[in-house]
């Protein structure tokens, strides 16, 4: 049985019902805003060694993740401001920071792995868990689900639900609330989405087409009228 | 209304590359005389135009660079793009339309705070706005007017973007300090402040990108004339983000002082057809709400502080009357708990509780006697937190409670007979009816 | 950085005029003036506060929002109020937010009774919470690690354990995970987490979340004691306070000593108590008969000592071992000078008596408190996190707090190299030529030929001296004593550049050896040393006095017959185990004093007395910086235990020499008496933080340390062995090297494992891949090990552990080994 953490088993709970499994085969739990549900229950494993940092000689990793990521590290003044665009370049090859993403970085970094998945746990655009390779994010915060980003997001649900190749995610507001109800596709703005839009938008998510080219956001012209060329 | 001015050429094709950019004045000679002048001149002119930071606190942009420590030590400059604030989407406009602005507006609040290294702090979200303000950052580099002795003078800067990776509370300046270190985005104790211990324990001017951006403008009016826009304490104008229930949301640049009716009515063209405002964020989900009563409010930092509420990032989001206040307070509640850091206690154990409350109030197991508890939970995270994300749940949560609470103890009433039972004491035929018990 | 002189202010706290030292913190400034402010993440020993916990929140006048106490420094005129209206609201809110989720199993939890959430929630809480929902429940206890076990249900974020595995130990491997009302403890992808230090966590824990495995459900506070006295399994020294229930230890904890410890413990020193009661204890005397060691009554054991003893007389040879007191050494050095007019006694594995007397200088020690606030800091020839724990995690928070510049000078690849400015290695073999470039360095004599014949960088060597220079003025140099070992011109040149950086009589500066047992110093002093008694006397009466080297070769040639073993095994502790197993063999007599029957002892002991735990034990020690600390029982003796003091007054007694001991404190008064420099000294003097006998009688003791002769230059130092294809052996002894560790059954899954630890290139080069079973051989002589590849090993060398009983270092005699595949 599931863990009682709120409201994953508490019937009442709405909008923080977990999403169950969406993909066969996949056991990420996750709160319904898109967290996910955290390790509480878990033991450390006493079969394994203690997790230091891990020693270059030991830990291959690619050449151009290494150079990628040693390129941040030089543009501050102490290398650990890198952990976050180093982990995100560990996400672009591995579709997620997995152990041996983190312990590539950590590698590289210099650093123990534990030092990279605690900041990695606080940032909800990096995975711990398998994902799917295409990000969904749906905003479900005020001004959208004011005009109707609930419905749009279980719209999408039901049209990708079943697509192991997405990570569909609600999101807290994107900063997009001119084109509400929206969503960002691999980071690509589509707004305002209408409830005749949502089968064409998820055909080209899986197929990965461009995301309604009419209504991407960088097109759009500003709304304040002394804002046209003079 | 005055002519805008962060606005005013924002749609012309291709400002976003250094040319066109150049052409429409950027980097022209306000930027030279910028550099020229002392830097305590500067400051003091910054000073005087009044301009109040527009992340979200006010705080005079000139004084905040005056507590700027003198003296050779390794000096910061922060631009803050992680507007993450719901209802506020200006900086990204700002950025994609018009991202030279914002450099131009760094180097002379660099060269005013004497710092050499500066960083742009965005929300991982932007990706797109990202790129565009890489590309930016290189032509500009590629330029000579970031790196070494600028335009000639004996002042250099280094500028990365740094990218965020989807958290609220890195907004908060203290926050996004440890993410920019590399560390998870909890907020510092305060005092030290960043002006004398920041980024990697130096010195660190913070500001948010608006604030940078009318910057050059300023210089290039003078501090007279931009003081002279707006209203007394609230100088100059403002980029408002109106969304919700509105007819044509978007980005207005204003000017401060302007009554909220002619923003909502005026220029976001209302509610819809037959519909009235309910009610009303006037800065971003953190300001305590107004309702359709209070639109005649002059929108600026001290009509809307005497109004019980704050201009905020001057996002301003709309809900008619269709719009049950429950939903939009449990909404908000989710938004903080989600993004609560949980470094300190009443933050991170009052948002949650606030969820479930509410959450008990849409499943009709609430009392209103729970209405009293959620009030005084809201009161008992006010000035008790670390920073100010726990008072941003309690603040527009506790004024819903408060202005709507006739609503609310209908809505319990309602739930209840909807769901006498409760959820935890639904008799057995109707769990098997539910198939629960299968 | 010298330490700041506080200065005192007037603050006001409920109406109360307090005086306190400026700026430091609301919370510990109110308790001079009798106010308690409640705290939950406020740990200074940590670190600076964070103020997360808000539990500490008080009202200042001029200040309108609440301030955290534990985080604002007092200022001169501050007035504080700590029981309004407004403050009993916020503190009760608190306490109501914290116990939302507190499981409040109080009655089944370890913590209960001494925990200070029950205490603050009855002092200050509101007495009631309005929270309905049901509480979060989770899987517990839960493994942490084979010592800790976490229950996160109880867990009230103050983070503490993060920020010492962060701050403190920075192992980095204890993490907050997730954010907001989900974050919670834990370690990277399920490693457990095993660290040097890990146990301190279940001290900081303010509530029932991290408990001691070996510990939990063993008693509850109102069933035990606690006793306090000092840890000696290493050098350390590290003050504690043993938790006794029915003359059991359940449990050790740190009795903080800014001058010692700091507050904290490594997790031999915490769990290793395990010992005290295991069944291979050695409870009862032993003799051996019929090449068996059988339990003898105690007359028997004592009159079959003597009569050995008094056979062999002056053919007696002795070791103490670092666990060994003051007191049992002096009274150790008396039976043999006295009773056996024996001069074959030594404490020190053989370092030469002259140049530890040479370097004891009270002028030239820096204390342990010193490597905190030093300008410089530089680590000689020693692994701190092996050799003396608890040093190492004083010369980080230099580093980190008071920014200190650390420099590292070892062989082996240090855990300190990424705090360090600089750190330079240099071949293994190659320490007496390594200090005596050094030494050039800073004189500006000619080093490129004494670091080529180190094995070392001579740039390195020089960029060293540049930082010794201009770091800063006080410089504290921490060198591993075993370093006089490789060659008579390593103590001049010490003295050398401890002149060169001017440390001599310098408050902050000088130097700290870490000895390579316990008690080092002490028994030096105490006169365990050959030619050398108590105070560093010269010992007239002519003839050899045969050190630790001799004193094995004495034994094989058979010029002695009988070795007296004061809690020493040297088969196991000494280098050249062959040898001294033959010498061994050779002995008519082994006469031992043990808690373990360890490898030498069980094949070789002709009488085995039962030691002392330390726990059992009374009397003194003398730390590396010279402070004298004590010992006190905390429980009775198991089986027929009796004190050394006792057994060694009784063989003397029988070899017909009365040493007039009748108690241990009159051993002690002895010591005192017949050590100059400890005059004035006094078990009640020393009391329960201890004294330095630098620092006794207003610098009496300093002024009464005999003058030291001047040492000769030493000629040549040695250089390393070239490799010459094979590579050179460098052996370590890591902290859980110890028989202590092999028996406590919550530590012994750590006791070490034998790894050659290499360089990729020389791994390459033999075909070896990381993980590959090896016998690695010198001599005719092999053992068994597995290779561990490190990337910042140096090319040329290997590593293998010391101190282990099955295929330990000292089973090869190097310089150089051969390695082959298994
Ligand atoms: C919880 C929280 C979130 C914040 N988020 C943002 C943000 O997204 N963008 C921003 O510019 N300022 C944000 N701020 C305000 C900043 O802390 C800071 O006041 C601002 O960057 C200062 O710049 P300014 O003086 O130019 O306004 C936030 C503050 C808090 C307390
Ligand atoms: S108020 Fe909330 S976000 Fe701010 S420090 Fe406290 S827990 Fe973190
Ligand atoms: S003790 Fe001050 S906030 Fe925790």
């Amino acid at each position: 049985m599931a863990a009682d953490v709120d409201g994953v088993n508490g019937g009442s709970a709405g909008d923080q019902a977990p999403i169950t499994a969406r993909h066969p085969g996949e056991s990420v739990r996750r709160w319904s805003n898109g967290s996910r549900v955290p390790g509480w229950d878990d033991a450390a494993d006493l079969s394994k060694p203690p997790a230091g940092v891990p020693d270059a000689a030991t830990t291959p990793v690619p050449a151009d993740l290494r150079a990628e990521i040693e390129d941040y590290m030089a543009r501050y003044p102490d290398h650990r401001s890198a952990a976050i665009p180093a982990l995100r370049a560990a996400q672009e090859r591995h579709g997620w920071c997995s152990p041996e993403a983190i312990d590539q970085v950590a590698a590289v970094m210099r650093l123990t792995p534990g030092y990279l998945v605690a900041v990695a746990s606080f940032y909800d655009m990096l995975e711990l868990q398998p994902v799917g390779r295409r990000s969904v994010y749906v905003c479900t915060n005020i001004s959208c689900s004011l005009c109707g980003a609930d419905e749009l997001y279980a719209r999408l649900e039901e049209e990708l639900g079943e697509d192991p190749g997405v990570n569909l995610r609600h999101f807290e507001c994107l900063g997009a609330c001119d084109i509400a109800p929206m969503a960002s596709v691999d980071g690509v703005y589509v707004g305002p989405i209408e409830p005749g839009e949502i089968a064409e938008l998820a055909e080209q998510i899986r197929t990965g087409a461009a995301p309604l080219p009419a209504k991407q956001l960088l097109d759009r012209k500003s709304a304040d009228p002394g804002a046209a060329p003079r | 209304m005055t002519g805008a001015i962060l606005f005013a050429d924002i749609d012309e094709p291709g400002l976003a590359t250094l040319d066109v950019y150049r052409r429409r004045g950027g980097y022209g000679p306000r930027l030279l005389k910028a550099l020229q002048m002392p830097r305590e001149a500067l400051v003091e002119e910054l000073k005087a135009s009044g301009l109040r930071g527009r992340g979200g606190a006010g705080f005079s942009m000139g004084t905040k660079a005056s507590f700027m420590p003198k003296g050779q030590i390794d000096k910061y400059l922060v631009c803050n793009a992680d507007e993450s604030e719901p209802g506020t989407f200006k900086d990204r406009e700002l950025m994609q339309k018009s991202p030279h602005m914002l450099l131009e507006g760094m180097i002379i609040a660099a060269y005013a705070a004497g710092a050499n290294r500066s960083f742009i702090y965005i929300r991982g979200e932007y990706a797109q706005q990202a790129v565009i303000v890489e590309r930016a950052i290189a032509e500009a580099k590629a330029a000579g007017l970031i790196g070494e002795r600028i335009l000639g003078t004996d002042f250099s800067l280094e500028l990365w973007l740094h990218r965020g990776a989807g958290a609220y509370i890195c907004g908060e300046e203290t926050g996004l300090l440890d993410s920019l270190e590399g560390k998870r985005g909890n907020p510092r104790l305060k005092p030290p402040f960043p002006a004398n211990q920041g980024l990697y324990q130096g010195p660190t001017l913070i500001n948010h990108v608006e604030t940078l951006a009318t910057i050059p403008h300023i210089v290039e009016m003078g501090a007279q004339e931009y003081a002279a826009i707006g209203v007394q304490n609230s100088t100059g104008t403002k980029l408002v983000s109106i969304s919700g229930h509105v007819r044509r949301p978007g980005n207005y640049e204003i000017e401060l002082g302007t009554p909220a009716r002619e923003l909502i009515y005026g220029l976001a063209g209302g509610p819809g057809e037959g519909r009235t405002v309910k009610l009303w964020f006037p800065g971003g989900s953190s300001s305590p709400v107004l309702t359709g009563d209070d639109l005649d409010v002059s929108y600026d930092f001290d009509s809307l502080a005497k109004a019980g509420t704050m201009l905020g990032s001057g996002a301003i989001i709309v809900a008619d009357d269709t719009t049950s206040v429950v939903d939009v307070a449990l909404k908000t509640a989710q938004f903080y708990k989600h993004e609560s850091c949980g470094k300190c206690t009443p933050c991170r154990e009052g948002t949650n509780w606030t969820v479930k409350m509410l959450e008990r109030v849409k499943s009709g197991e609430a009392t209103p006697m729970d209405l009293d508890i959620m009030a005084s939970v809201c009161e008992n995270i006010i000035g008790h937190c670390l920073c100010v994300l726990g008072d941003a749940m309690a603040m527009p949560v506790g004024s819903m409670i408060k202005k709507f609470r006739g609503e609310f103890e209908a809505y319990i009433e309602q739930a209840r007979a909807a769901n006498p039972w409760g959820s935890g004491h639904a008799p057995v035929e109707a769990l098997e009816a539910q198939g629960a018990l299968a | 950085m010298p330490r700041p002189e506080p200065s005192f202010i007037t603050f006001s706290i409920d109406g109360r005029e307090v005086q306190a030292p400026e700026n430091t913190m609301l919370v510990d400034a109110a308790k001079l003036g009798d106010v308690e402010i409640p705290v939950f993440c406020y740990e200074p020993k940590i670190g600076a506060p964070v103020g997360a916990c808000r539990m500490c929140l008080v009202e200042i006048e001029g200040i309108p929002k609440l301030q955290t106490g534990c985080s604002t420094p007092v200022k001169d005129g501050m007035v504080v109020h700590t029981q309004t209206d407004r403050v009993k609201a916020a503190q009760e809110s608190v306490v109501e937010f914290l116990l939302i989720n507190h499981p409040l199993d109080c009655p089944v939890c370890d913590k209960g009774g001494e925990c200070p959430l029950q205490d603050i929630s009855f002092g200050w809480g509101g007495g009631r919470s309005r929270f309905i929902e049901p509480k979060r429940h989770f899987q517990k206890p839960l493994n942490l690690s084979p010592l800790i076990a976490i229950d996160r249900e109880r867990c009230i974020m103050c983070y503490r354990c993060v920020r010492f595995s962060q701050e403190v130990a920075e192992d980095y491997q204890l993490v907050l995970h997730d954010r907001g009302a989900a974050t919670y403890v834990g370690t990277f992808d399920g490693h457990p987490y095993v660290a040097p230090f890990s146990g301190n966590i279940i001290e900081l824990c303010p509530v029932g979340a991290l408990t001691s495995q070996p510990y939990r459900f063993r008693a509850r506070p109102w069933d035990i004691e606690g006793a306090g006295s000092v840890c000696t399994l290493c050098p350390a020294q590290c003050n504690v306070t043993f938790t006794v229930r029915d003359e059991r230890v359940l449990r050790v904890l740190a009795r903080e000593n800014g001058e010692v410890d700091d507050g904290w413990l490594c997790d031999k020193g915490r769990f290793a108590y395990q010992a005290v009661h295991v069944d291979d204890r050695i409870v009862r005397p032993l003799l051996r008969d019929g090449g068996e060691l059988r339990p003898v009554s105690w007359e028997r054991a004592l009159d079959e000592a003597a009569a050995a003893l008094r056979r062999a007389g002056a053919r007696t040879g002795a070791l103490a071992g670092g666990e060994t007191t003051n007191e049992e050494g002096f009274l150790l050095q008396r039976l043999l000078r006295e009773a056996l007019g024996s001069e074959h006694l030594d404490s020190a594995g053989g370092l030469p008596p002259a140049a530890l007397h040479a370097l004891a200088r009270p002028d030239l020690q820096a204390t342990v408190a010193d490597l905190e606030w030093a300008h410089t800091v530089l680590v000689l020839g020693t692994e701190p996190v092996d050799d003396m724990p608890i040093v190492d995690l004083r010369i980080r928070k230099g580093v980190r707090r008071h920014r200190a510049n650390l420099a590292v000078a070892t062989p082996r690849p240090s855990s300190l190299d990424p705090n360090a400015s600089l750190s330079v290695r240099y071949a293994p073999g190659g320490e007496a030529a390594f200090v005596a470039a050094l030494a050039a360095a800073l004189f500006g004599g000619e080093l490129d030929g004494p670091a080529r014949d180190a094995g070392a960088d001579p740039d390195g060597v020089r960029a060293l001296a540049e930082l010794l220079r201009t770091g800063g003025e006080d410089v504290v140099v921490l060198y591993g004593a075993q370093l006089l070992g490789a060659g008579p011109s390593v103590a001049p040149a010490l003295l050398k550049i401890a002149g060169a950086l001017n440390v001599a009589g310098r408050a902050g500066a000088g130097l700290l050896a870490v000895p390579g047992g316990t008690n080092g110093r002490g028994l030096a002093e105490a006169g365990v040393l050959p030619g050398m008694g108590p105070g560093y006397a010269p010992v007239a009466g002519g003839g050899v006095a045969r050190g630790t080297e001799e004193i094995a070769a004495g034994l094989a040639a058979g010029e002695l017959t009988a070795l007296y073993l004061l809690h020493c095994d040297p088969v196991r502790a000494l280098p050249r185990r062959a040898r001294w197993q033959r010498a061994l063999d050779k002995a008519t007599t082994v006469v031992a004093h043990a808690q373990f029957l360890t490898e030498g002892l069980a094949e070789h002991a002709t009488v085995v007395f039962p030691a002392e735990s330390y726990a059992e034990k009374e009397g003194t020690l003398t730390h590396p910086d010279g402070r004298l600390q004590r010992l006190r029982q905390a429980i009775g003796r198991q089986g027929d235990a009796a004190p050394e003091w006792w057994v060694l007054a009784e063989l003397a007694k029988r070899l017909g020499h009365d040493l007039g001991i009748l108690t241990g404190p009159m051993a002690s008064a002895q010591l005192f008496a017949a050590v100059p420099f400890y005059a004035g000294l006094s078990l009640d003097a020393i009391g329960p933080q201890g004294v330095r006998w630098a620092d006794a009688g207003d610098g009496a003791g300093a002024a009464a340390f005999p003058a030291p002769a001047e040492l000769p230059a030493g000629g040549e130092p040695p250089a390393a062995a070239a490799p010459n294809g094979a590579l050179r052996l460098g052996t370590f002894r890591s902290i859980w090297a110890a028989p202590e560790v092999e028996r406590s059954p919550a530590l012994k899954f750590l006791h070490p494992r034998q790894r050659v630890e290499m360089a990729p290139d020389d791994a390459a080069r033999l075909g070896l891949a990381h993980g590959d079973k090896v016998a690695v051989g010198a001599d005719g002589a092999s053992v068994h090990a597995v290779v561990a590849l490190r990337n910042a090993s140096p090319a040329g060398s290997v590593f293998l552990e010391d101190g282990i009983p099955a295929d330990a270092a000292n089973l090869l005699d190097g310089p150089l080994v051969d390695i082959r595949k298994a």
